[in-house]
């Protein structure tokens, strides 16, 4: 009995300690902004008010960069995970000679990766600046997600192939028919993964489609307003001062909104996934 | 066996290396400037001037609301009389926007336009960016008429005496309001019959009556006198105010002699130290609050906007937020009246001591640029009475009109600026001022007005509460700014501001920042002790100071600065 009051005391706490700051983060969104400056507010507005989000979504650009966004996760995920398991079988395969060697490179760029310049003139020389396909090709394979997937494809039971190609099986009726399905939680897992990386990043759009306005993404957006609401604060010691009275909407509800904003759909998404998540995770690291 | 992969993979990396490395050096070949090769084919034909033409240009500078298809009413202006579209890309935050332009001097990648901030010598390191004397010998004859004297404080460096850049900060800016200062409410100056406020004996005497008068402020306890030390708002509200009130103008952690151009620390000088003995002393008498150097920005701006806080020593632009809030709420009494106070009466509160030009930063043309002549000519417009009204004012009869011969913004324009942040989007006003030249608010056209549309004297006195005007009128001024020295009691600081001045060896900055930090620690523990300790414990700073290489980083800066100040004369 006290243990179990004990747990439900933790385990309530636990709860409250993890939800709390993201109702807070609500909280804040969704009040007025001058009010939020003399603080208090734990999980409920004091001042209800939308003004933050359409500070927002006042953006020109927003609207555009939004389907890029959306365009982006989805072509990344599945071209991602499409190659990134395939990749994954071929080296999970003792009949493949070079399997060791291919392995190590993979290894490798976990390790030693070419840095920022190397990196961005790489991209200039393929001609992919300001092309949409930047956000796509570099992140196609990753070292990292390979290595789990091949771990996964390591577990299943060889005998699975055999007796698939016995039935006149090629490898890519083995690989689409037999390995591919039994890896769903590990797929799913990576999927998440790849996913959430590629509606986070804005990074590569400030780099390779900063001047195209066409393809900036969500992030990349939610990005420049926020900054802007920050470094209005201090336009001053800088000298242009009319930026200062413009600023009415305080940087603190912006982040808040943006925040609010850019996890939402990951969140809605999350639930559908999260049973193969956890499976996935520990999946890959004890072989049984 | 387990070797050989390894093996392999290092010569392939050596290769790729080698391999990767040719190409950097490729891009320095093609396009050279052609500030003298063009000159056969000038024609005097105006129709060529304005046959349309694109400039790309990027700014390390961040835009919430960019006129990113450059389709505004002013920008359209500006391409009918030019033919000059502008794309402008701005950098999302300031490493990002370093990060940038180091990615543009490695690849070579450069756009038409770049405006770097204090970064501008990574373009300048690989040669990428022209040389502007001769085309503005050549092209830019309003320019010339444009900068006049301070045109020398475009010059690069000593070794490298040329004009690199044009534009950057305003020329000839004045501010309007003061923004330094030690504030007290309104309503205690107002209860207290208007005291003469000059020395920091009478500020403390004025919060100690007040306080003792009113222990409880809007039903909360109230907060004599609050510092803010949260990381670096420790230099604005501890360290920056022990300068002003000793005398010296912003120049950062510095005391510079405008004579000698000597700098010290301004954390070691003997007045500075009476600062400090003063916030001790307030701190024992129990008028200082006790949160003053472990309290967060937001805790400190919650306890202003709750109004409670009689007395502060901030900057105007860190406490904005919480005064709006205050403001809103109707605690007119609790906003702050601004005053000039310093250690004694014989020091003078500079903060309207002028900087002079700043021309420290400022837009360069890369060797990348399609035409070098057109995009000199036109920053030569931009120099143009006819260009800076329209910068500054928008589009005639839509923005503003004319009445008696002087300009009068439509009332819509002012009601959008207050009410829309993308107002500059949508109009184009003010958008293409800075960091292209531009005029600053002190500056009068030939018709004898100004032209600044908005930060005028008339617009911060339809600001004003009427609290403050009542406050001000007692005191026999409209302005906050009267209250202050004027500018003209000041000579013009020769080296601009030291803050501007960049400092780019590692070391120097790790050294600078060891120094800082030290205050960090020690100065709440100063302020904080027992009086009795007060000159052991500030020994005990200044030495750790030296011991931190204070000598070598003060005899770094001044270098750098008198090597600047030299070549700006």
């Amino acid at each position: 009995m006290i243990f179990h009051i004990c747990n439900y005391t933790l385990m309530i706490l636990l709860c409250v300690s993890t939800l709390y700051p993201f109702l807070n983060v609500i909280a804040i969104s969704l009040n007025d902004s001058v009010d939020t400056i003399k603080g208090g507010i734990t999980i409920i507005p004091r001042e209800f008010t939308l003004l933050n989000y359409a500070e927002i979504f006042k953006s020109k650009s927003l609207a555009t960069s939004v389907i890029i966004s959306v365009l982006r996760t989805v072509t990344g995920t599945v071209t991602g995970i499409l190659s990134s398991s395939m990749v994954a079988y071929v080296i999970s395969r003792n009949d493949f000679i070079a399997k060791k060697f291919v392995t190590v490179l993979f290894i490798l760029t976990m390790y030693v990766s070419g840095g920022l310049i190397p990196e961005y003139m790489l991209i200039r020389n393929l001609g992919l600046n300001n092309n949409f396909l930047v956000y796509i090709l570099p992140g196609l394979i990753s070292a990292f997600n390979v290595i789990v997937l091949r771990s996964f494809m390591d577990s299943l039971p060889f005998e699975l192939q055999e007796s698939a190609k016995l039935d006149g099986a090629n490898d890519f009726t083995v690989f689409f028919r037999i390995i591919f399905p039994l890896c769903t939680p590990a797929i799913a897992t990576i999927s998440l993964f790849i996913a959430v990386g590629q509606w986070n990043s804005w990074f590569d759009t400030y780099l390779y489609c900063g001047s195209n306005r066409a393809l900036t993404t969500l992030q990349y957006e939610l990005q420049k307003i926020l900054l802007s609401a920050q470094s209005s604060g201090q336009q001053d010691i800088y000298g242009s001062a009319d930026m200062i009275s413009q600023k009415r909407i305080s940087p603190e509800s912006i982040r808040m909104a943006m925040t609010v904003v850019a996890t939402l759909p990951i969140l809605f998404v999350y639930p559908f996934v999260q049973k193969y998540f956890i499976k996935g995770l520990t999946l890959g690291a004890v072989k049984t | 066996m387990k070797k050989n992969p390894f093996v392999i993979i290092s010569i392939l990396l050596v290769i790729a290396l080698i391999a990767g490395c040719a190409p950097i050096q490729a891009p320095q070949s093609p396009s050279t400037p052609s500030s003298q090769g063009s000159a056969p084919a000038q024609t005097d034909v105006q129709t060529d001037d304005l046959k349309p033409i694109t400039f790309k240009m990027y700014s390390v500078e961040t835009d919430a609301y960019p006129d990113s298809d450059f389709s505004s009413p002013v920008a359209k202006e500006i391409q009918k009389a030019t033919g000059v579209t502008l794309e402008i890309e701005n950098a999302v935050s300031s490493d990002a926007g370093l990060q940038k332009l180091s990615l543009m001097a490695a690849s070579g990648d450069y756009p038409d336009f770049v405006y770097g901030k204090g970064d501008l010598n990574i373009l300048k390191n690989v040669d990428a960016i022209l040389k502007l004397d001769d085309l503005i010998e050549q092209y830019g004859s309003n320019i010339k008429k444009f900068y006049g004297d301070d045109i020398k404080r475009l010059r690069w460096s000593l070794d490298d005496p040329s004009i690199y850049y044009i534009g950057g900060k305003e020329l000839g800016q004045e501010n309007m309001e003061p923004n330094a200062g030690f504030q007290l409410q309104l309503g205690a100056v107002k209860e207290l019959g208007y005291p003469r406020l000059r020395t920091l004996e009478d500020f403390e005497n004025a919060i100690k009556t007040y306080y003792a008068n009113h222990p409880t402020l809007y039903d909360q306890k109230a907060i004599p006198f609050s510092l803010l030390a949260d990381d670096w708002r420790f230099m604005i509200t501890v360290s920056n105010p022990a300068n002003f009130a000793t005398g010296n103008s912003d120049d950062g952690e510095w005391y510079i002699d405008l004579k000698t151009l000597d700098c010290v620390r301004h954390l070691t000088r003997e007045p500075v130290k009476e600062y400090f003995r003063w916030l001790n002393h307030m701190n024992d008498i129990g008028l200082l609050d006790p949160e003053s150097f472990v309290q967060k920005y937001d805790q400190y701006k919650a306890k202003i906007a709750s109004g409670r806080v009689i007395a502060l020593a901030d900057a105007r632009w860190e406490i904005d937020e919480p005064v709006t809030a205050l403001k809103k709420d109707g605690k007119y009494e609790a906003v702050y009246g601004y005053f000039p106070i310093t250690l004694d009466e014989s020091v003078k509160f500079a903060d309207f001591q002028s900087t002079g030009y700043l021309g420290g930063w400022g837009l360069a043309i890369t060797k990348n640029c399609k035409d070098p002549v057109r995009a000199i000519k036109f920053f030569d417009w931009m120099c143009t009475e006819e260009a800076q009204i329209l910068t500054h004012w928008g589009v005639k009869d839509l923005h503003y009109t004319i009445e008696n011969g002087k300009r009068v913004l439509k009332q819509e324009v002012k009601d959008m600026r207050n009410s829309d942040p993308a107002w500059q989007q949508k109009t184009g006003i003010k958008k293409y001022c800075y960091p292209f030249p531009t005029y600053g608010n002190a500056v009068k056209d030939s018709t004898g007005q100004y032209f600044e549309a908005f930060d005028t004297l008339d617009a911060i006195a339809e600001r004003q509460l009427p609290i403050e005007n009542e406050v001000l009128a007692a005191y026999g001024v409209k302005y906050w700014k009267e209250l202050y020295p004027q500018s003209d009691e000041f000579p013009v600081k020769p080296h601009g501001a030291a803050w501007l001045v960049n400092m780019d060896d590692p070391e120097w900055i790790a050294a600078d920042d060891r120094i800082l930090k030290i205050g960090y620690q020690m100065i709440p523990a100063i302020v904080m002790g027992k009086p009795s300790e007060f000159d052991a414990k500030w020994e005990e700073y200044q030495k750790a100071m030296k011991d931190a290489g204070l000598d070598w980083v003060t005899e770094q800066f001044e270098k750098v600065l008198k090597e600047r100040t030299k070549l700006w004369q």
